[in-house]
């Protein structure tokens, strides 16, 4: 009996969080996509007379060592970051799913080929290859993402791999084979709708770790290109004189760490949600 | 019904399939063959592992055989895709919400097993309303069932539906997987019925594979007894059953317990003590 | 006659918001076999559990009596201890009872060790050999991942036999099982029976089981005993709609007439 009752009050705190996180994620993404409307001041203006001025009522999270807003500049980095970690994340879990059904549901030299080439990407740590590659192709935003994208998508195929060799058999399947459905017909209609939520779900837990590093590359150089404002190259350029002005790495610090785990907590709700509704 | 009454729908010539485990082989099919005549019921008994399911997942082209012959109407299909043997026959399975998408609604996916695929005219069959409505009535389910989706429907009638989506389908060949083990005994009842009626009233033929000898002696016009993987005994379901000529088969019958059969009553006495260690006694 | 072993008195039960079991009264003495029978859904397995002493399950009436005393009221540590020796389960799915990674031989002995007794091998042995698992030896050192389903299934059995409880509750210990193998097993159980002077409790679907092995046979619908008494009675001359209802649908072998 304590069993019955716990399961549902399980899913009901389950589902009131995935709720509130997911508000304050929309909130987060309101503020990326009007934040030129909410900055106090052009991220982008230089100023000699205003060099690293501790927080102050015009200027609230003080400013760098070239006299910008660190307010506005963390304002217009949130667009960055969140704008370029959605069309990654969107991106390669696109690639690596379609891949992923493909392997799985046909099996054969195709599976034989795709799981070889992600196992070759696997092989070294994604950051590594990161760098390599947005190191040969010359820094940028558009390099860092695809330095990224191009170990990113072996972690969607691989599950929605395994996904499918497990709706495959279910007779379900069988039944459509011979209903005469063709095999894309099959993956459509039947192997999708019933393997996208764990995907989707396993897609926004993703998101932080993608933030990470998107950020992190900025933070070495190689992403984003100054003067753009990245909570990753802010943090990089002010650490040279943290004694002197702390709130010019504090408050892009504090942006990353606020945003990522707020990414990762959306993920964790979705996929209790998913267990405790996988539990009735 | 045609006039070919001599040419049997599905014929299986020698099906050899062999499946290679780390360690082993193992003969799943070991020169198997069938004859199903029109409009005739062929059991397939035996126990778990002897073969039996695989056979007719050979039959419907979801596997490939290593070595053997499919006919269907004298035309053979020997490599032919599920597509192709799906215009003829269709399965039944044992676990009647596993066949149903559960994503789907049951108009959806009744409809798909109809309209999934080109005829071999190279049209596809267009919905027929009469038949449908037909159908279900003869299973005893609400045209208001369509629209709703298998979780919501109880074994027995999840389990008809499915009958009623594959002779919707048109094809005229049933393959059953233990179509009756997992229901109740009422409707188990209930499907063998409907599966009687079904076979006279559209002229359907059925291999029928269970372990419950019961149901097959039911159902069935004849009965093929498999055992890792061959053909032990064969023929006239009423005959074998009756008069069985191998011990294997016998000791399948002498199995099976049965309310008031001789042996049930004799044994209920408890005149015959079994066995038992002095040590075993507290 | 001897004392009744286990006595069900009108015991209701429920499972979260929903009654399950309603106003049961069972009894079983020694060396006699209680086959418990009902579709699906019809509360006969939740009446096992009850007395196996589930958590999950609510007792909202009536009494569980074993040798008697009331095992509902007693200590939890003296629940545990009697479970096993005093009131042994045979579960439907033995899987989930086994830790997968360990072989037989080692869970028996530290259960019987558990409960004070000594592990024979050789008896172990011979109880799978009469239950169609050959090599008795070579199977006590494998591990549960390494069998199928049936097999488990057996070996739970004999788990449960070497305890040598003075109660056993089968909860539809056939239904994973061939026709060959489960009549062994169905002849095993009712050996033990009739040697140790043991009451079985036996949950079945299968009403062939009940004419088998039953003494006395309870027939059970949406929770409530429909109809009660001894086998003669009950299936060659049920008085109850449910229960003739049952009896006449169950698929019978068709056989040429004898001439």
């Amino acid at each position: 009996m304590k069993k019955v009752i716990s399961n549902k009050i399980i899913r009901k705190r389950a589902r009131r969080r995935v709720y509130v996180i997911g508000a304050l994620c929309v909130l987060l993404v309101l503020i990326a996509i009007f934040a030129k409307q909410l900055s106090p001041h052009d991220p982008n203006v230089t100023s000699a007379l205003l060099i690293r001025r501790p927080p102050s009522k015009e200027y609230p999270f003080g400013t760098d060592s070239y006299g910008r807003c660190v307010l506005s500049r963390v304002l217009a980095g949130a667009g960055t970051t969140i704008f370029a970690t959605t069309v990654l994340v969107a991106v390669t879990f696109v690639i690596g799913t379609v891949l992923g059904i493909i392997s799985g549901y046909y099996g054969g030299l195709a599976d034989t080929l795709i799981m070889r080439v992600t196992e070759l990407f696997l092989a070294f740590p994604q950051m590594v290859v990161a760098i390599a590659v947005a190191g040969i192709l010359g820094g940028g935003l558009k390099a860092a993402l695809i330095a990224l994208g191009v170990t990113a998508w072996t972690g969607y195929a691989k599950i929605a791999r395994s996904h499918t060799l497990s709706v495959k058999n279910e007779n379900y399947i069988a039944a459509a084979k011979l209903a005469g459905l063709r095999g894309w017909q099959i993956i459509c209609f039947h192997i999708l709708p019933n393997t996208l939520f764990p995907l989707v779900t396993n897609a926004l837990t993703q998101i932080g770790t993608t933030m990470i590093g998107i950020s992190g590359l900025s933070f070495l150089g190689l992403g984003v290109i100054p003067p753009q404002a990245e909570w990753g190259s802010m943090i990089n350029e002010s650490r040279a004189y943290i004694q002197l002005a702390p709130w010019a790495v504090l408050y892009p610090a504090l942006a990353t760490v606020i945003t990522i785990m707020l990414f990762n907590y959306l993920g964790d709700a979705v996929m209790d949600l998913r267990k405790a509704e996988r539990r009735n | 019904m045609s006039s070919t009454n001599d040419v049997p729908v599905l014929e299986a010539r020698d099906l050899v399939r062999t499946f290679h485990s780390k360690d082993r082989e193992i003969r799943a099919l070991d020169h198997v063959s069938v004859r199903l005549m029109p409009g005739k019921i062929m059991g397939v008994v035996g126990e778990s592992g002897s073969g039996k399911s695989t056979l007719i997942r050979h039959i419907a082209c979801l596997e490939k055989p290593d070595e053997g012959q499919l006919f269907c109407c004298g035309q053979e299909y020997t490599g032919r895709n599920a597509a192709f043997a799906g215009r003829h026959m269709q399965m039944i399975f044992q676990d009647a919400y596993g066949s149903f998408d559960p994503k789907m609604c049951f108009a959806k996916s009744i409809r798909e097993g109809r309209n999934g695929r080109k005829g071999s005219d190279g049209k596809k069959a267009e919905d027929d309303p009469a038949l449908l409505r037909n159908l279900l009535e003869k299973v005893h389910l609400d045209e208001s069932f369509l629209k709703r989706y298998p979780g919501s429907l109880s074994g027995g009638q999840c389990q008809r539906m499915s009958i009623v989506r594959a002779v919707y389908s048109g094809a005229r060949i049933l393959l059953c997987d233990e179509a009756t083990s997992a229901l109740d005994v009422a409707s188990q009842a209930q499907v063998i019925e409907l599966l009687k009626e079904l076979k006279e009233e559209y002229a359907i033929s059925m291999i029928f594979v269970s372990h419950d000898l019961g149901v097959v002696s039911q159902l069935c016009d004849e009965v093929m007894v498999m055992k890792n993987g061959r053909v032990v005994e064969h023929g006239d379901c009423l005959e074998v059953i009756s008069h069985p000529k191998e011990a294997y088969t016998r000791e399948l019958l002498d199995a099976v317990m049965e309310v008031g059969d001789e042996t049930g009553i004799h044994e209920h006495s408890h005149s015959d003590t079994p066995e038992w260690k002095e040590t075993d006694l507290v | 006659m001897a004392e009744n072993v286990l006595e069900i008195r009108d015991l209701s039960l429920s499972y979260g918001d929903d009654d399950i079991v309603r106003n049961v009264n069972l009894s079983v003495k020694a060396g006699e076999i209680l086959c418990i029978a009902g579709e699906s859904g019809c509360g006969k397995s939740t009446l096992l559990k009850a007395i196996h002493g589930m958590d999950a399950i609510n007792v909202t009436a009536g009494d569980i009596v074993y040798e008697g005393k009331s095992i509902l009221g007693m200590p939890a540590s003296e629940r545990r201890r009697m479970m096993g020796t005093g009131i042994g389960l045979i579960p439907q799915n033995p899987q989930g009872s086994f830790n997968p990674l360990r072989s037989f031989g080692k869970q028996m002995k530290e259960t019987m060790e558990s409960h004070g007794m000594k592990f024979d091998r050789t008896e172990m042995v011979r109880l799978m050999d009469s239950m169609g698992l050959p090599d008795g030896d070579k199977l006590i050192s494998s591990r549960p991942f390494e069998l199928s389903g049936g097999m488990n299934q057996r070996v739970a059995i004999v788990f449960s036999l070497l305890l040598q409880p003075k109660v056993l509750l089968c909860d539809e210990i056939t239904s994973a099982l061939d026709v060959t193998s489960g009549k062994m097993v169905i002849h095993e159980v009712e050996s033990y029976a009739a040697h140790s002077n043991a009451a079985i409790l036996m949950v079945t679907h299968h009403l062939g089981i009940a004419d088998r092995i039953a003494d006395t046979v309870a027939v059970m619908n949406h929770g409530e005993v429909v109809e009660y008494g001894p086998v003669s009675k009950v299936l060659y001359h049920p008085e109850d709609s449910y229960t003739r209802m049952l009896l006449e649908k169950i698929p019978k072998i068709r056989r040429e007439a004898v001439s």
